[in-house]
């Protein structure tokens, strides 16, 4: 498998880290809500199909990645650094 | 001055090795840069980065993934990753006269000139004996001369830049730097190096 | 010469003899020759022993899709087993055996397996060694008892049991079109792609690019065919942008358009030359795939179809053409397509003689007919084999009439004479790759076979991969298919010229004739027709099933002759039609790959070594060294008569008596930089870092989101904006992991850049009342005194003309200072240490002595923040900040982690004066037997100089709470149990009067 890193061109999957569900959000830091917290540490969604995951080149220019990948095909759909994408990146 | 030891250790000394029968088609080694250092741009700060770099160092240099630059003088520059430059030259006061040029404003500047160990591979053969090691397109095409990547060979995470047609140079951590010769050492043999 | 070489034709070179053994025996053969080609040429027809009755069996093929002639290869001092001979190209001094069989071929012990071959049918296993539910073979005791016995008796090559001392390597390549296949098809293929300026890469399994034209007879463009493949192969490899790769199986098609291919370098000559592979493993990244991959042919099924002497036809119209060999005296073919009549006509052409075309068809064309008229026979259509004769080699044939339309047989059944039978069934496509790479495969009812499904990679199939079956289509395909992978039109220009065939290739559908007998589908599993119907009959009615009980096409050649008829019965078990019946995804290898090919360089030497910048010192010096993580730290250095024991004790004492110094180079260093590196440090830390004053040290401790205790180290502020963060030697990389993930995606607005510094600098931690005095000695440029350098305070200075960087802390509990120079200068400074500390005996200590002291002094390491305990579980509560919100204080409150009955950090004292044991249980009954639960378990232990008796760290529930009380170490697997009290886990200086001092 190759993913397109934005920074480096396509790479090896073996330079890359998985880093975890990109959909999630993190809670206000300073939040007590143990639900909340709960939810964004153990849950997560495993989708048959599209999802939307962080990987990180690793073995390259160590930018964290968000790829939106086929779970059934492997495909991969769009690949984006996370940085300057506003949709990902929690606030503080 | 302290001499600087290099971590190669007494088996990496000149000589040819391997199937060196038909002449060696490679030479290998270490290269003595004094200076290495990375120097990191904020973001929006990519390109005041690269002029920074480029009027201290005397170096060509222009912003964007992989773009490398080298002066006579013997200084080099690649891109590693998202605004992020490797430096090295000939001395060892690269790391403060980087420090002076980019202020703080524009990024960072670390020194790893003890950090890294260069290691050079020349010869008809590089590219052949380097795709032994790296999932890397290095037909000239792909890589051009004086681009550079970041890349790893299983747990050795190694930036490359290629500065001539049959000419690579390799910076590796230093403490993997011994076992990382002796894996491109071995995968050599086949077509016979040289060490210099 | 021998009777069954011809005296003319073929490519092999008859002035080059090779001499070889196959099973202890000399014989030779020719250049050009493969092991199989070698023994027919000799007249060896029993080359091995099946794999579960033992049955004779011999060479059935010519090519990849052997499932017969299996032998085992002695070379360079390995034995390989499992090979196919027909893919053994013939060198001299080659040493072969054959398998399964014992004592020797010709008089196998375990033939007898076929007397009992009723018992052993499909599910055999399952059935047999299911067990009793209830006695002493209750379960899988049963089969246990028997296995060795079977393991025995049944099976292929016998693996060897010494390390392969071969050599292989990883090569990687990028193309813009890779061909599959070097027949022609994929020539044509390669030389548009390559004409069009695209990069290529031309893989070809077998010796030489050709394929089918290297023994077909045919002529394209005025020139033998095999003579026409070689100029195109020669004006290929003369470009630059043509890689040419011979011996080489493409065997996976992978994401990405990522395939694998092996590439056999020396398995074909005598000796691997010094430096090279044996074989070289390609992972080739394509823009585009041709596949021109051809197809093999299919056998029909019918009794004693496996008796040696029964080959595929195509394979026998192969062995006259390229090698010369004729399969015997006297031929039969057997076919359900006009394929046969080439290979019939090809015998008469090497000068041998048919015995009779056997053809289950009520007519054949003009050109069969007058192919058999070359042959000199008339065929006998509407008829079929039921039968043969002989037993270690065929002696006749058994014929019937035949209904192709009914099956139904009838009349006599009558003797041919004959020692060599032919038999086709059809062409089935290679379409492997092509279903790995997704898709499924499509079947054509018209032309009898699977052909490729729709690509859902990039890929492009050519020639009889896509079910034609002439030399002028695949031709045609392969140029339009290389010309479509350099994005161009199909050519109207003039194709190289060939005579088409009017031939009909197209099978009847005829894959079985039941008669009695055993009648193989699968050779190499011995699966027979009647092993599929009772599966059949027991339920086992999807494909996947069936593969799985009856073990078809799982073998070492995956089913490649016997997957179609297999499927074929199958259907007409369950009396539907093949597609109905579906077919298996091929997967990955095509063909088998030996393990050492997928490890290459990783093999014998796993992981590279981390080695710090003292490394030569150490060894040099008498370090027993230890691996931790990819480091190696020097464990003790043990003198001459000392154990590492009495080593670390001796150690360890003198950095509590005077100093001691020790290699801390491994420790990740991290420089966290920028003007948010202070608040950044806050949201990850516990504690606060934003009040540190520049030129302090700080002790840090990190969470996980989870709450519980991540790592810890200290970090320095060398600046405002400049840190340099130290984690422990395990965590570096996660911890550098770590950082990254929360500046890029949760913070990232934060101004803050990370750079791995551990390999910038040696680390040198000096210990013991002495320390200041010996850096007194050697440090310029600073002082080092009390004021100067209070605890957890920071100087810059030089020693011996080196810049060092020197922290006053403490692992040890003494005195004590980490002082960091560039990496270049380590074994420098370390001297100069070394040497400034002679006058107090300064002694170097390893892993060990660090762990006694960091021990006796109860601070915390990996073993402890095992993933598992949470900051109060080690009573580091303290570090919990309450003023701010940091990685993990969302969870770190939560019930279960705040339960005082955790297990939590202890002291523990051997009572019995005997060592404890790392990981070893603690139990509150003194019952050695019946020790009870668990109530926690020892961390770390060591002998204590200071305390002067075996002491250790340790989890136990409710910690603090049973300091003073005793309780049992249970430690079966090391037969130890010894009572132990509890303690305070601060076992020496508890007020740290002499860190501080």
């Amino acid at each position: 498998m190759l993913i397109d890193c934005p920074h480096c061109g396509p790479r090896d999957l073996a330079e890359f880290s998985y880093q975890g569900d990109a959909t999630r959000t993190r809670p206000d830091p300073a939040s007590t809500d143990t639900q909340a917290w709960l939810d964004y540490v153990y849950n997560r969604p495993n989708p048959a199909g599209r999802h939307r995951e962080y990987w990180q080149h690793t073995g390259g220019c160590r930018a964290h990645l968000v790829v939106e990948r086929d779970t059934l095909t492997h495909e991969i759909h769009a690949v984006a650094p996370v940085r300057g994408n506003a949709k990902s990146g929690d606030a503080a | 001055m302290v001499e600087r030891a290099s971590p190669l250790g007494s088996d990496f000394r000149p000589g040819s090795y391997g199937d060196f029968a038909n002449g060696a088609e490679v030479t290998i080694l270490e290269l003595d840069r004094a200076g290495i250092v990375e120097a990191t741009a904020w973001p929006g700060q990519e390109k005041a980065l690269c002029e920074a770099l480029a009027g201290a160092c005397n170096l060509r240099l222009s912003a964007g993934s992989g773009n490398g630059a080298a002066n006579r003088e013997g200084v080099c520059a690649f891109n590693i990753g998202p605004g992020r430059f490797l430096v090295s030259g000939p001395r060892e006061t690269l790391a403060g006269q980087l420090e002076s040029a980019v202020p703080d404003t524009i990024g960072t500047v670390t020194d790893l000139s003890h950090g890294r160990t260069v290691l050079g591979i020349e010869g008809p053969k590089a590219e052949w004996v380097l795709a032994k090691l790296f999932a890397l397109d290095f037909a000239s095409a792909a890589f051009p001369v004086h681009s550079g990547c970041a890349t790893a060979h299983h747990e050795i995470a190694v930036q490359i830049q290629r500065r001539g047609e049959k000419r690579f140079e390799l910076y590796v951590s230093r403490s993997f730097a011994r076992s990382f010769a002796n894996t491109l050492r071995r995968a050599a043999e086949d077509v016979g190096y040289t060490i210099k | 010469m021998s009777p069954r070489r011809t005296s003319a034709g073929g490519s092999i070179d008859r002035t080059r003899t090779i001499r070889f053994t196959f099973d202890g025996e000399a014989h030779t053969g020719h250049a050009g020759d493969t092991l199989a080609s070698a023994l027919l040429a000799n007249g060896v027809s029993l080359v091995g022993r099946s794999f579960k009755y033992h049955r004779p069996r011999g060479v059935f093929s010519a090519g990849v899709d052997e499932p017969n002639a299996l032998v085992t290869i002695l070379r360079e001092g390995v034995r390989e087993p499992n090979i196919p001979a027909t893919q053994i190209e013939l060198h001299d001094g080659l040493r072969a055996e054959s398998q399964n069989r014992f004592p020797s071929l010709a008089w196998d012990f375990g033939a007898l397996n076929q007397l009992g071959g009723r018992l052993l049918g499909a599910g055999f296993y399952y059935k047999t060694f299911m067990g009793p539910v209830a006695g002493p073979l209750k379960g899988t005791r049963f089969w246990m008892m028997c296995e060795h016995v079977i393991r025995r008796a049944a099976g292929l090559g016998r693996a060897d049991y010494e390390a392969d001392p071969s050599r292989y390597e990883h090569m990687n390549a990028f193309c813009d079109v890779l061909v599959v296949g070097g027949g022609i098809a994929g020539l044509m293929a390669a030389e548009a792609a390559a004409k069009a300026g695209k990069r290529v890469i031309l893989a070809e399994q077998e010796k030489q690019t050709g394929g089918f034209a290297r023994w077909s007879g045919e002529t394209i463009d005025a020139k033998p065919a095999d003579a026409w493949a070689a100029e195109i192969t020669a004006r290929l490899s003369a470009l630059d942008n043509v890689r040419l790769l011979t011996r080489t199986a493409v065997w996976g098609y992978y994401d990405g358009n990522t395939l694998a291919a092996l590439e056999r370098v020396n398995d074909h000559v005598a000796r691997t030359p010094k430096g090279h592979p044996r074989q070289r493993h390609w992972t080739i990244r394509a823009g585009t795939v041709v596949l021109a991959t051809g197809a093999l042919e299919r056998p029909i099924v019918f009794p004693g179809n496996d008796c040696p002497g029964v080959m595929l036809a195509g394979a026998v119209r192969r062995y006259a053409g390229e090698f010369g060999v004729l399969p015997g005296e006297k031929t039969v073919l057997f076919t359900n397509n006009d394929s046969a009549y080439q290979a019939a006509a090809a015998i008469r052409r090497a000068g041998g003689h048919v015995a009779a075309i056997v053809d289950v068809r009520k007519q054949i064309g003009d050109e069969a007919t007058a192919l058999a008229t070359e042959a000199g026979v008339v065929p006998l259509t509407g008829h079929a084999i039921v039968g043969t004769k002989g037993g270690k080699a065929l002696s006749g044939a058994v014929v019937q009439a035949f209904d192709a339309d009914t099956g139904r047989l009838s009349g006599e059944a009558r003797p041919i004479d004959c020692d060599s039978l032919a038999v086709s069934g059809g062409w089935q496509p290679v379409i492997h790759l092509a279903s790995q790479a997704g898709g499924k495969p499509v079947w054509d009812a018209e032309k009898q076979a699977f052909l490729p499904p729709e690509p859902t990679q990039r890929w492009i199939g050519a020639g009889a991969f896509l079910g034609e079956t002439g030399s002028v289509e695949a031709l045609a395909s392969g140029r339009n298919a290389g010309l479509k992978s350099a994005d161009k039109r199909p050519s109207r220009a003039k194709l190289p010229e060939t005579a088409p065939s009017a031939l009909d290739l197209t099978p009847a559908p005829v894959l079985e004739i039941r008669g009695k007998g055993k009648a193989f589908v699968d050779f190499q599993h011995d699966v027979t027709a009647d092993d599929v119907r009772l599966a059949h009959r027991e339920g086992f009615v999807s494909v996947e099933h069936l593969k799985r009980y009856t073990t078809l096409g799982m073998a070492t050649d995956q089913g490649k002759t016997s997957n179609v008829p297999g499927l074929a019965i199958m259907a007409a078990a369950r009396g539907i039609e093949i597609p109905q019946a579906g077919t298996t995804r091929f997967r990955p290898p095509f063909s088998p790959v030996a393990i050492g090919a997928l490890a290459a360089e990783r093999y014998g030497d796993l992981k590279p070594e981390r080695l710090t910048p003292l490394h030569d010192w150490h060894e040099e010096h008498g370090a027993e060294m230890t691996p931790a993580g990819l480091w190696h730290r020097p464990l003790a250095y043990a003198g001459a008569g000392e154990t590492v024991e009495q080593a670390y004790i001796r150690e360890a004492s003198a950095v509590r008596r005077s100093v001691g110094l020790v290699d801390v180079s491994t420790l990740g260093k991290i420089a966290v930089k920028g003007p948010d590196a202070a608040t950044f440090l806050d949201r990850v830390y516990t504690n606060t870092f934003s009040t540190l004053k520049v030129g302090k040290a700080r002790y840090g401790l990190m969470l996980r989101e989870d709450g519980l205790v991540f790592d810890d180290g200290t970090t320095w502020r060398l600046g405002e904006t400049d840190f340099l963060m130290t984690t422990t030697t395990a965590n570096a990389g996660p911890v550098m992991q770590h950082l990254e993930y929360c500046l890029d995606i949760l913070w990232p607005d934060l101004k803050v850049h990370l750079t791995s510094v551990t390999d910038q600098w040696a680390g040198a931690a000096i210990a013991g009342p002495k320390a200041r005095a010996v850096l007194e000695r050697c440090v310029t440029g600073t002082a080092v005194d009390n004021d100067a350098l209070p605890f957890m305070g920071i100087v810059h200075g030089e020693i011996d003309g080196a810049p060092v960087m020197i922290c006053r802390l403490s692992f040890s509990g003494e005195l004590a200072y980490e002082v960091y120079c560039g990496a270049g200068h380590g074994v420098h400074v370390w001297e100069a240490l070394l040497e400034a500390g002679e006058p107090f005996g300064i002694t170097p200590y390893g892993m060990e002595a660090l762990g006694a002291l960091r021990i006796e002094k109860g601070h915390v390491t990996g073993a402890e923040i095992d993933g598992r305990t949470t900051a109060r579980d080690l009573y580091l509560d303290g570090m919990l900040s309450k003023k701010k919100s940091f990685i993990g204080s969302g969870l770190m409150d939560r019930p279960a982690l705040i339960d005082r009955n955790r297990l939590r950090l202890v002291g523990v004292v051997s009572l019995d004066g005997q060592p404890l044991g790392g990981g070893a249980h603690l139990v509150e009954s003194g019952n050695r037997d019946e020790p009870g639960d668990s109530i926690g378990h020892v961390t770390g232990y060591c002998y204590s100089p200071a305390l002067e008796k075996y002491i250790g760290l340790a989890l136990v529930k409710g910690g603090k709470t049973r300091h003073g009380t005793r309780a049992f170490l249970s430690d079966p697997l090391r037969k130890r149990f010894g009572q132990v009290e509890i303690v305070s886990h601060h076992f020496f200086d508890p007020d740290g009067e002499r860190m501080h001092g």
